[in-house]
């Protein structure tokens, strides 16, 4: 048992070793990031949370600072584009806004600067997302489809809603290459196995749009809904 | 304008149906608002929007078109915003886009008078103002005239120039203090 202590000890103060040496590229690059907090997760160290005594010693400015930095951006990020997707954004998306930003402040304080890299990954975001939803106001992560979308307001949303949701963000629309992330009336009605109570989907929606996250979009006399947030991914993607 | 200088919004289909919540409706009119001004600064000299023929209600690529309803909800937006104003108040057919109001212009021009020493110098003239040399790059290049001496009524009325009449309207000359 002891040696087994011993051990741990001593992958301890390797670890430490490890994290001084590599101090920059922890801070730098979204990958070694993650593959260092993932060394750390065995000897039940979480650099994350341990931000007075060891790991702030070590590291000087500590990972758990990196990320309650993050914290701050992603909630800037999500708190601006409120107004436009009702409080709803893909991980991608404010990934993608971070890195523009930040390339973008390289670029101007330093000429010679490195080309445009990427400096936070999806999992940072994520990450980060976690520490915010510690602090209540609703921050947090839901799963629609294959994306990861950020929630940044309190509203509850419940199957309904993911399922509409998710139906939209699968709806590839009228083919011809267009965008998804919208939805109709008789879309749910088709696909959604609950959805034969109209007065459900009218509630579902209602509250979709009461939120801002949905538009709504009359198109030769039918009726569209359509998700910025879902809608915005895929046009990155394009 | 060029295809990559439209906002990312004017591709979504929903920007073009009014919005039924009402905090979403407002954000819509606000983001119009901001495409028509940038729409018509682009176009220098022409600061006039005609309803009828403006090529911003209708995106080809998207397939998405304003009602005559949705063109009037966000005209008298504008209007109230205080960024256009009709030529035509009856018939509203020809809007003027204000993209800096009067006062700003006032002030973008009393600054432009200090910057370029005309303070307490020489007299300069409306055409001058507007078209001159001197102002290349300024806010009120390429003006209207009926705006360009609104603006400076407004420097008038503060005790920061007055204006001369001179012999047709565009030789009218102001001397700034």
């Amino acid at each position: 048992m002891q040696s087994a202590v011993d051990t741990i000890e001593k992958l301890q103060i390797k670890l430490t070793d490890f994290a001084k040496k590599h101090q920059s590229d922890i801070q730098d690059d979204p990958a070694f990031r993650q593959q260092f907090l993932q060394m750390c997760a065995p000897l039940g160290i979480d650099p994350l949370v341990s931000q007075k005594g060891f790991w702030a010693k070590t590291l000087g400015v500590g990972i758990g600072d990196f990320y309650y930095e993050l914290s701050v951006k992603v909630a800037e990020v999500c708190f601006a584009t409120r107004t436009k997707n009702g409080g709803i954004m893909a991980v991608s998306e404010v990934c993608d806004t971070l890195n523009k930003n930040k390339n973008k402040n390289y670029n101007n304080s330093n000429s010679r600067s490195k080309k445009e890299q990427q400096l936070y990954s999806q999992n940072d975001i994520t990450i980060a997302v976690k520490k915010l939803s510690t602090l209540g106001g609703g921050f947090r992560t839901i799963k629609v489809g294959k994306s990861d979308m950020i929630v940044s307001v309190p509203t509850e949303l419940d199957n309904d809603h993911m399922e509409i949701m998710t139906l939209a963000a699968a709806h590839e629309n009228g083919g011809g290459g267009q965008p998804s992330g919208c939805i109709t009336v008789d879309d749910i009605k088709q696909q959604l196995r609950w959805s034969n109570d109209t007065g459900r989907i009218d509630r579902a929606i209602s509250l979709l749009l009461n939120e801002g996250m949905v538009w709504k979009d009359d198109y030769h006399g039918i009726s569209f809904y359509w998700f910025p947030s879902v809608w915005k991914e895929k046009m990155d993607i394009m | 304008m060029p295809d990559g200088e439209y906002p990312e919004f004017y591709s979504f289909p929903p920007f073009f149906t009014i919005q039924p919540v009402e905090a979403t409706k407002e954000k819509q009119l606000s983001l119009w608002n901001e495409l028509i001004i940038q729409y018509y600064t682009i176009q220098k000299l022409n600061k006039i929007l005609i309803v009828h023929e403006c090529p911003l209600w209708y995106n080809k690529k998207i397939q998405r078109k304003l009602s005559k309803e949705s063109i009037d909800i966000i005209m008298d937006n504008l209007i109230k915003s205080g960024r256009g104003e009709w030529i035509d108040t009856e018939s509203k057919t020809t809007c003027r886009i204000l993209w800096r109001k009067p006062e700003e212009l006032a002030t973008d021009i009393y600054e432009w008078a200090i910057s370029s020493g005309n303070i307490a110098g020489g007299i300069c003239t409306i055409y001058e103002l507007h078209s001159g040399e001197d102002v290349h790059g300024m806010s009120f290049h390429g003006i209207d005239e009926d705006l360009l001496r609104r603006a400076l009524k407004i420097l008038e009325d503060d005790g920061k120039c007055t204006i001369f009449k001179g012999e047709t309207s565009s030789e009218d000359g102001i001397k700034f203090y």
